[in-house]
């Protein structure tokens, strides 16, 4: 039974091959399982609300009030641009942060994201965002499941 | 051992996944040299219905839960159009909001009875987390949006 001792080699081969990305699809599967409005699987999403500088009446949101805001709230992330959403409404991207300002006010919104740690990468890969040749050691690793499969029935 | 070890080789492979300060492509290449203004479209709509376009403008807003879609900002102030990609084709990460998007896509319309449309706003408040009033949909609506193809992100 020469052809058993194979099927039993390549198995236990095949199977080393595919431990990690089965623990990367598993892990992931039963994290995108729960998606909700409420449950971002990839990302930590925080919404908080301060207060910040009003803009001056008849002055113009430059560079120096967006320095204003941003020490008011205490970012220190890289800034990345502004712009005016509306016309009370500026919106100030730092890396990681996206606040909402209201000019008249100062009442702003900040919606603070970060990656989950190993979450973020096995939902990259699990979900394919990689493309390219990701796409190609997914298709193996499919491949190598069926493999797994059949043989395991010899 | 060797499980460890080639679990570990598989990690290797996750190396390309900071996208956060480098240029990213998403989906199929650009072909379309001349940018077409956004405010152009949002003027003559129709005139570009069904056509090939590519846009470029700041990234306003992500799509938290799929990436799959984002708001451009328009060369005039306050006015944006949506890109829209079918899910999981391509898939904007939360990240690139702030930065400046490059995209080529269809000219679409999108017809909403009063119904679809209080369905849609709630939809995209729960998925931003806002709250929203279903009297602010006061009949049916429509609008144009970028059905997108490819997509650069600086």
């Amino acid at each position: 039974m020469k052809w058993r001792k194979w099927n039993y080699i390549l198995h236990r081969d095949v199977g080393y091959l595919c431990v990690g990305l089965t623990l990367i699809y598993g892990i992931s599967g039963i994290a995108v399982n729960h998606i909700s409005n409420t449950f971002n699987p990839s990302y930590t999403i925080e919404k908080l609300s301060a207060t910040g500088p009003p803009l001056l009446t008849g002055a113009q949101p430059d560079m120096d009030y967006i320095l204003l805001v941003l020490k008011a709230v205490r970012e220190e992330g890289l800034y990345k641009n502004a712009a005016l959403v509306s016309p009370g409404t500026m919106r100030i991207f730092v890396e990681g942060n996206t606040i909402d300002i209201q000019l008249k006010t100062g009442e702003l919104t900040m919606e603070k994201v970060q990656r989950k740690p190993l979450l973020f990468i096995v939902n990259y890969l699990h979900l394919n965002k990689a493309k390219g040749t990701w796409t190609w050691l997914a298709d193996i690793y499919g491949i190598g499941l069926i493999f797994l499969a059949l043989t395991a029935y010899l | 051992m060797k499980t460890v070890r080639y679990f570990l080789l598989l990690m290797c492979l996750l190396l390309p996944l900071n996208s956060q300060a480098t240029e990213l492509k998403l989906g199929a290449p650009l072909t379309i040299d001349t940018v077409t203004k956004v405010s152009e479209i949002n003027k003559n709509p129709d005139q570009y219905l069904g056509k090939d376009v590519i846009v470029e403008g700041l990234v306003k807003n992500v799509c938290a839960k799929r990436g799959c879609w984002m708001d451009l900002a328009s060369d005039l102030p306050f006015e944006k159009i949506q890109v829209k990609v079918v899910d999981g084709e391509i898939v904007f990460p939360i990240e690139v909001k702030g930065r400046i998007a490059r995209v080529e896509g269809t000219v679409d319309k999108v017809q909403l009875s009063q119904d679809q449309a209080i369905r849609m706003g709630k939809h995209r408040a729960e998925e931003q987390g806002i709250p929203f009033d279903p009297a602010s949909v006061t009949g049916p609506e429509t609008f144009y949006r970028i059905k997108g193809l490819g997509a650069v992100i600086k």
